[in-house]
């Protein structure tokens, strides 16, 4: 177990902040074993989110969980831009559960950089602050008469300097500031210049330890079968022959849970290592009663909502103007579908945990760590605060590990053990039993006036709203509208977006870029269709309801959001004018288009994308442009890894990723059936930073919802318009 | 219940393992050598690749009964230090996001890099191919094999 020392006058500083001022809810009582010695010091750590050691290291402890988006990177170089020191210096590590206030932990929707960025700035100024305070004592001058300079604290009258490590002990003893001066970013050095990802090194070496790789003392292995229908349970099972495999030590069941996260009921094969539990799995004889809603299929599912489209929505979303007094002229109509996706996280799905009498710990990637504990306190019975959480390091999440239906399974298996128990899914269980991106539907209309302008905007969405599961098939809760709601970005006169959910059975879930490439791509799409109809050039028929347009807000309230249409068309401009929206075309070569915006995360993006027709439906892309407005980049190289990612990402969707379902249960079962792009499927691509001073915004998501309609957007302007996703469905093929 | 010698790393380990355990379990239960990951399991993404005998290999796919008197090198022996061309070339092109499947990848790359210096296009999309990433790193690890051919060519 690790030992932390800390003097007791140390501890009490940092115990008392939680009362207010500048930086709120520090807490370590999280931190194991604290030891308080009057005399120790060893370091200053001011808050919970950095430490410098007597050596001047800096340790900045990661608040946000790390799944390959950076924050790891992204977070401790805010730190080190205010506290002034080389960001060789500085070591990331995960903060540990229980030292941050809730829901500081909670890592999504692209917020972290949005969530941190001000209370890491503050963290860094207030250790700078105490040591520049430490620094002026021992020359006995004022703390003005000091400044802060890569790692050393600098006498401006004598120009001598300290190093920082030689001043922790003397600035330990020292109030925290209640107040402290920020750097004007104009004097950033480090914010805004590419930094290569913290732990590359151990990464590369094969040192790094995911949650899969985990070994706690005594440790066993699980896997489990799950009950193959949502909603059903164990009637028997024969463990005869799967008891006979060497090494199995344990099998047992447990049963399913309801909202928030439906976890299976199950038969678990706990062993002495992963592969006799996989091997024994395959021997049990399991009987399940299904339950009723066995027979639910895909097909089926795509059919009601072509039929529920043409009805009422069953709730009004947005509404601007008056479409039924303002129709417009001609009517134009589309409809575009998008299938169920998983996450498909290399790292399959896995947690450890331990369970001894009413207390449990538990060690594994979680996105939303106190959700998951009061859920397992629940499913479980376990007192919240006999539960002891470790965040591990995640294979990639992309929204998988919001969910922690695997965490109360596991928890569930060992409480029936008496030994710490590390539950793997097999990659076939982390394709058929995820929770899934809804499968949704959209039927548009727009109505045109004789002078070629839009006077109306109709787009009833339909889908599997992620809230029936979480919350109950009652929940009022938003379905997934972003990007079609009140922050819709063209400015038409007269605008009604409805919603309708259909229950369907099997779980749901959150998957990178939800809301916003459900709905851009249909938005997108219809708006290049639009264009196209009329003849008028896609480009400038966007910016005409784009450009010079104010910004607005969403609505009244603190969950307002400000959406920005010359932030979305400067994207789209951008991304035009670097493609060569107006040279000549190569011949058989074809440009699309979309843009759209994350106002959630305060960023937006756009896409051009050129292919070349080799044949009816088949193609090649030839090249890629994105371009990016996410106001200050803290990490260019992060934000170009993440909208490279999120291309690779977004164009497995466009082309070939779906979850089909029949008699309730997912077909496909690995990366045979769900497949991924491969190496040599990547196209070209070259990105473009908007140049803008505005408050960070979040990069994990915003690169993906545009790449679908401008792929579409080029196919349909080389003759071939698809309307459903991944695009293979409606016979295209690529090289 | 049998036990089997294995060369790993250049390095002697006995294992007592069941003769069907994949390499990949050997690995990674047994021996702690956690580098080499868990994809699939049906040769279906790469994750596990090591190399054998001078080939890249699914460690998911070889029984450990099958792996006794070859030469087994996983990515925590393809250098002490991470100084193995392969392994700069990817620190250079700062391919990682989430890093899990990048030592499969590296594995892939520096057994056809072995064999082949030079090796064309269509074979490094051929090799390549046989290893997914999720996070789409695929640029960066174009970026980084040409870097690694530069220097293994020097």
């Amino acid at each position: 177990m690790q030992k932390v020392t800390i003097s007791r006058r140390h501890f009490i500083k940092i115990s008392s902040l939680s009362s207010g001022g500048l930086v709120i809810g520090f807490m370590l009582q999280g931190l194991p074993a604290l030891a308080i010695n009057e005399d120790d010091c060893e370091f200053l750590q001011p808050s919970a989110y950095l430490k410098i050691d007597k050596k001047g290291k800096v340790t900045v402890y990661v608040a946000k969980q790390e799944s390959g988006q950076g924050v790891d990177t992204a977070l401790p170089m805010i730190v080190a831009e205010e506290l002034e020191v080389d960001f060789k210096d500085v070591r990331a590590e995960i903060a540990p559960y229980g030292t941050l206030k809730e829901g500081e932990h909670d890592t999504g929707g692209s917020q972290s950089v949005l969530d941190m960025y001000s209370k890491l700035r503050n963290a860094g100024a207030i250790a700078k602050t105490m040591l520049i305070a430490a620094g002026a004592k021992v020359w006995n001058i004022q703390p003005a008469s000091c400044a802060a300079d890569n790692g050393e604290v600098v006498n401006t009258i004598t120009m001598q300097r300290i190093k920082y490590g030689e001043l922790v002990c003397e600035a330990a003893k020292l109030p925290i500031p209640k107040e402290v001066t920020l750097k004007n970013p104009k004097d950033f050095k480090l914010i805004g210049k590419s930094e290569k990802r913290a732990n590359l090194k151990e990464i590369l070496t094969g040192k790094t330890k995911y949650g899969l790789d985990l070994k706690v003392d005594g440790m066993l292995y699980a896997v489990a079968a799950r009950c193959p229908v949502l909603g059903g349970s164990l009637v028997k099972f024969d463990d005869t022959a799967a008891k006979k495999i060497p090494g199995v030590v344990k099998i047992i069941s447990y049963t399913g849970t309801g909202a928030p996260m439906h976890v299976r009921p199950g038969v678990a094969v706990i062993a002495t290592n992963t592969w006799a539990a996989i091997k024994a799995k395959t021997l049990l004889n399991i009987t399940w009663d299904e339950g009723k809603r066995n027979t639910e299929n895909t097909t089926a599912l795509f059919k009601t909502f072509e039929a529920k489209a043409k009805e009422k929505p069953q709730a009004q979303v947005f509404n601007k103007g008056d479409v039924a007094k303002h129709p417009g002229k001609t009517e134009i109509t589309a409809s575009y579908a998008e299938p169920f996706l998983a996450h498909a996280t290399m790292e399959p799905v896995n947690f450890v945990a331990a369970v001894k009498g009413t207390a449990c710990e538990i060690w594994g990637g979680l996105q939303l760590p106190d959700w998951a504990a009061n859920s397992i306190s629940a499913a479980c019975g376990i007192k919240k605060e006999n539960i002891k959480v470790n965040l591990a390091l995640m294979g990639g999440a992309f929204g998988r590990r919001l969910h922690f239906d695997f965490a109360i399974e596991a928890v569930k298996i060992a409480q029936q053990i008496d030994k710490p128990v590390k539950l793997v899914w097999e990659r076939t269980d982390d394709t058929m039993f995820s929770p899934y991106r809804p499968a949704n539907y959209h039927l548009l209309k727009a109505g045109i006036n004789d002078n070629g302008k839009l006077e109306s905007w109709q787009h009833h969405v339909l889908g599997t709203p992620i809230a029936y599961m979480t919350e109950g098939p009652d929940s009022k809760n938003a379905p997934e509208m972003d990007g079609a709601d009140s922050g819709f970005c063209y400015d038409i006169p007269n605008i009604s977006t409805g919603y309708t959910g259909v229950d369907f059975n099997i779980n749901r879930g959150w998957l990178r870029s939800v809301d916003i490439c459900v709905n851009t791509f249909p938005v997108e799409s219809f708006i290049d269709e639009i264009a196209e109809k009329l003849k008028q050039d896609p480009l400038k028929f966007r910016l005409s309801m784009l450009e010079n347009k104010p910004d607005f807000k969403t609505g009244e309230g603190p969950g307002s959001l400000t959406q920005s249409p010359s932030r979305v068309a400067g994207v789209l401009k951008m991304a035009a004018d670097k493609i060569g929206w107006t040279a000549a075309r190569k011949p058989n070569h074809f440009i699309g288009l979309a843009t759209h915006s994350f106002i959630f995360a305060k960023s937006y993006a756009a896409h051009a994308i050129e292919i070349e027709l080799l044949k009816p439906k088949k193609f090649r892309i030839t090249r890629v442009v994105a371009a990016i407005d996410c106001g200050l980049v803290i990490n260019p190289d992060g934000l170009q890894n993440q909208m490279e990612g999120g291309l690779a990402f977004a164009l497995t969707q466009a082309l070939k990723s779906e979850i089909t379902i029949n008699n309730s249960r997912v077909l496909q079962d690995g990366f045979f059936s769900y497949e991924l792009l491969r190496y040599e499927e990547m196209p070209p691509i070259e990105i473009y930073i908007v140049n803008s001073e505005a408050e960070p915004g979040g990069v994990g998501e915003v690169g993906l919802s545009t790449v679908a309609p401008a792929l579409c957007n080029a196919l349909a302007a080389a003759g071939y318009r698809p309307r459903s996703l991944p695009i293979r469905n409606e016979g295209y093929s690529w090289i | 219940m049998s036990g089997f010698t294995l060369n790993i790393n250049n390095k002697e380990y006995t294992v007592e393992a069941e003769a069907d355990m994949p390499l990949l379990w050997v690995l990674r239960d047994l021996l702690d050598l956690t580098g080499t990951k868990y994809g699939c399991g049906v040769a279906s993404c790469g994750a596990c690749t090591v190399i054998m005998d001078g080939n890249a290999v699914y460690s998911c796919q070889r029984p450990v009964g099958s792996c006794v008197h070859k030469k087994i090198t996983t990515i925590e022996g393809l250098s002490e230090d991470g100084s193995h061309p392969v392994q700069k070339a990817w620190q250079k092109a700062a391919v990682p996001q989430c890093g899990y499947c990048q030592p499969g990848q590296m594995m892939t790359a520096a057994a056809m890099l072995e064999k082949n210096k030079n090796p064309s296009d269509e074979t490094i999309n051929a090799e390549m191919s046989n290893n997914l990433c999720r996070c789409g790193t695929y640029h960066r690890i174009k970026n980084a094999i040409h870097l690694a051919i530069e220097e293994i060519n020097k």
